[in-house]
């Protein structure tokens, strides 16, 4: 049972139902996300903390239940009975709060990972507070780490009485009150107690990561649970104003700071790894990392919204983690800007027996000529704000713009990394046409050297040629995924999105159709259409489906992409997350999640309609 | 035999013996962090915390340098291999005495079995041998002590 309530100047989504695990794994669809900047927790609709990397969102997991339902570890907090959930955040902030009906009475569970002050605080903390509403409700919790993917044996024990688990330079301590006796087993830790209106129980998990642990104070805790929420309410205040989608732009800005890695302004593609696009498929892949293709997407979001520090800060990380590989771009940065991203495997049985679970990324070395549109779309996006570039990354800009002259004739993996024949994918093609088109106007604006410029748009001209000659099909009435094939790609909406041409070219309006046509299942937009080099079919990309809203809405089709955009924003889960894909028959969450991407691309879309559309 | 060549040891010792228990750190052996625990005895704030750590563990590595000097003077004799001796000493004091009793008795955010209930966040203490911070800190803390006596205990005998 689904429905929506709106409760102030907030839509909140509220689903009363138990949690459906299928031998031990929870829906995707079921999680909801709270972090504190370093890292995130994925909290299960039953209560269940069953993602969490420490100390960072890119180390390994303490809590992987997710990956691994019998070995992964989790930290639970529910009632010992049956129950039904609502759940929501609470407006305008990263805390989550689940309420729990049971026969005997209500009681809510409110989780946060807390934002660090001046005084002495543990390195990362998640805490949960339990109150009940009405009633009286037996409650079980339940911490069972397995540090560092559970490699080796996490070690139990008590320092001055509080239970800590310790595996090499990773210590948790849990640090409780109200909620019971804790009792210390050989591999985790428990307790039982009955929440009563008036009472409230706390859960603190402090993690210490090369450092001693620190074991706060119940004040000290409470304190910074109040500061969390009063700073998240700052941040996204004044956020997503002048739209009609502004509950779902703000939950997006909100679900995307959490994936910003904050000591370093990178944001990651998703908080988790190796989560199915096919359930039970091997289509399983790491997206801890930051991906350039996001740039401008990044960059245009933070921009548009007015986060001005967090666009500084990114574009400085984007520029310094390129600055390594310079002047070649690598598809993906580690977040802390290191290029290294090696693949490999896990032994965990992977979600609802998808493996194999993979940690890090073989497409940071594949060659996707895309990316370079990309970065030059963010950095003319960051000049058009008025924010600096200095002469040092003008320069560096301009001897990429030469190096895109010299490579756009090469065949890549293309923007969807497909490990099949390298191909002359048209979206690349296009891409690096708006590179070089976008180099010109920082060259014509003074923003980099404009030496080589003529020949820039000598080499601009040439690819808008082969694109045209080669990658259109008379019979589609579309531009096609790549050279010489039938086949499509929704990339291609980003002609449109990008201005490859003007967004009422009638190549592009008949590629939007094409799309619309042959990739669209309903408010679903797949990929592709062709091979990719693995085995199984993906769900439904939701980006693309995003993208097509935004394509519709930039070619006048308001209507169309309104219809589009109310259909999508309600496939979102209970809270306003979205996954990378959905199963068009199901609606299930499929692949990693939140997806920056696909929370990027609603923000885009739904500031694409004009404020008049504001109803 | 001067006392500037110990201080001079005490300050490239004090630098191997930080690098040694860092790099145990990033090798997960321990977690051990002489600068937070020291600095934490006067600031909660973390960032202050970790520079002054630093300064003042920089301050008894240059102290503990003329303790090895005043040993030396007083037995009439010096070297790496007697310096080696004394920094096991000086890892085996450190590790049972002084950071497991002394440090926790004088450090007002961590506990004690005299600790009431209190208002300030706990550190975790070190416990015996420093077991708490992981079980092959001892060993960590006595090979980093081993190296920063050989090397005063080399600075001051290359006098000779």
């Amino acid at each position: 049972m689904e429905e929506l309530v709106t409760s102030g100047d907030s839509l909140t989504r509220v689903s009363r139902r138990g949690c459906d695990r299928v031998d031990g794994y929870a829906p995707l669809r079921d999680y909801a996300l709270i972090g504190d900047g370093r890292t995130v927790a994925l909290v299960a609709l039953d209560g269940s903390i069953d993602w969490l990397c420490l100390p960072d969102l890119d180390s390994p997991a303490a809590f992987g239940e997710l990956l691994d339902a019998r070995s992964g570890g989790q930290f639970a907090v529910r009632p010992v009975s049956e129950f039904e959930v609502e759940r929501r955040y609470l407006p305008g902030t990263n805390v989550l709060e689940t309420t729990f009906h049971t026969r005997t009475g209500v009681v809510r569970v409110v989780d946060a990972m807390t934002i660090p002050g001046a005084d002495l605080s543990p390195q990362r903390e998640v805490v949960r507070i339990v109150e009940a509403v009405s009633g009286s409700i037996p409650m079980q919790w339940h911490l069972e780490p397995r540090i560092n993917f559970g490699s080796g044996r996490t070690h139990f024990g008590l320092r001055a009485g509080v239970p800590v688990a310790t595996h090499g330079a990773t210590a948790l301590a849990l640090c409780s009150w109200g909620a019971g006796q804790p009792e210390v087993k050989a591999d985790s830790i428990g307790g039982h107690f009955e929440a009563t209106v008036g009472g409230r129980a706390i859960l603190a998990l402090s993690v210490a990561h090369q450092e001693p642990l620190v074991l706060p104070c119940r004040g000290d805790v409470e304190s910074r649970l109040l500061t969390t929420e009063a700073m998240w309410l700052r941040w996204s205040e004044g956020l997503g104003g002048g739209t009609r989608w502004r509950d779902a732009v703000v939950r997006s800005s909100l679900a995307l700071k959490l994936l910003v890695y904050a000591p370093s302004g990178a944001i990651a593609a998703a908080a988790t790894t190796s989560l199915p696009e096919v359930v039970g498929g091997e289509r399983n892949w790491d997206y801890r990392f930051c991906w350039v293709r996001d740039a401008a997407f990044m960059l245009g979001a933070l921009l548009r919204l007015g986060c001005v520090a967090e666009a500084d800060a990114f574009f400085w990380w984007l520029m310094q983690a390129s600055q390594r590989t310079h002047p070649r771009l690598q598809v993906l940065y580690r977040l802390d800007g290191g290029t290294e991203a090696g693949e490999r495997t896990l032994p965990l049985a992977g979600y609802r027996r998808s493996s194999p679970v993979r940690v890090g990324n073989g497409a940071a070395k594949q060659i996707q000529l895309d990316v370079y549109g990309d970065l030059f779309q963010a950095a003319w996006l960051y000049a058009e704000a008025g924010r600096p570039i200095d002469p040092d990354i003008g320069h560096r800009l301009a001897e990429m713009a030469d190096l895109v002259c010299d490579i756009w004739t090469e065949p890549d993996a293309g923007l969807w990394e497909v490990r099949s024949n390298p191909q002359h994918f048209t979206q690349s093609k296009m891409m690096c046409f708006v590179a070089l088109d976008r180099a010109l106007k920082l060259a014509r604006a003074g923003r980099i050297p404009s030496r080589h410029a003529p020949a820039w748009q000598v080499q601009a001209g040439a690819i808008r040629d082969f694109v045209e000659e080669n990658c259109w099909s008379d019979s589609k009435r579309s531009y096609v995924r790549y050279a010489g094939t039938g086949e499509l790609d929704a990339s291609l909406l980003l002609g449109v999105l990008f201005r490859y041409s003007s967004p009422d070219d009638q190549r592009l309006r008949g590629t939007v159709e094409a799309v619309r046509r042959e990739l669209s299942h309903g408010p679903f937009v797949y990929r592709y259409s062709g091979e990719d080099g693995l085995s199984g079919e993906e769900g439904a990309f939701l980006t693309c489906s995003f993208w097509l809203v935004e394509a519709l809405a930039v070619q006048g089709r308001r209507d169309e992409a309104q219809e589009l955009m109310a259909r999508l924003v309600g496939l979102a889960n209970d809270v306003g997350l979205f996954a990378e894909e959905v199963d068009p028959a199901t609606g299930a969450f499929l692949g990693n999640l939140p997806q920056g991407l696909t929370h990027l691309a609603l923000i885009h879309a739904a500031l694409a309609f004009p404020e008049s559309d504001v109803q | 035999m001067t006392i500037w060549r110990a201080l001079a040891g005490g300050f490239v010792g004090t630098m191997v013996l930080t690098t040694v228990l860092r790099a145990g750190s990033e090798a997960r052996l321990t977690r051990m962090d002489l600068p937070f625990l020291l600095g934490t005895a006067v600031t909660s704030d973390r960032r202050r915390a970790k520079v002054i750590g630093y300064l003042a563990h920089f301050g008894f590595g240059l102290a503990f340098a003329l303790i090895y000097y005043g040993l030396f003077t007083a037995i009439g004799r010096s070297g790496w291999a007697l310096g080696a001796l004394f920094g096991l000493v000086h890892g085996v004091f450190s590790a049972t005495a002084l950071v497991d009793i002394l440090l926790p008795m004088l450090h007002p955010r961590m506990g004690t079995p005299f600790t009431a209930a209190g208002s300030s966040p706990l550190l975790e203490p070190p416990g015996f041998l420093m077991r708490n911070y992981g079980r092959s800190t001892l060993l960590v803390t006595l090979a980093a002590h081993i190296l920063y006596g050989t090397i005063v205990g080399g600075f001051v005998g290359a006098g000779h």
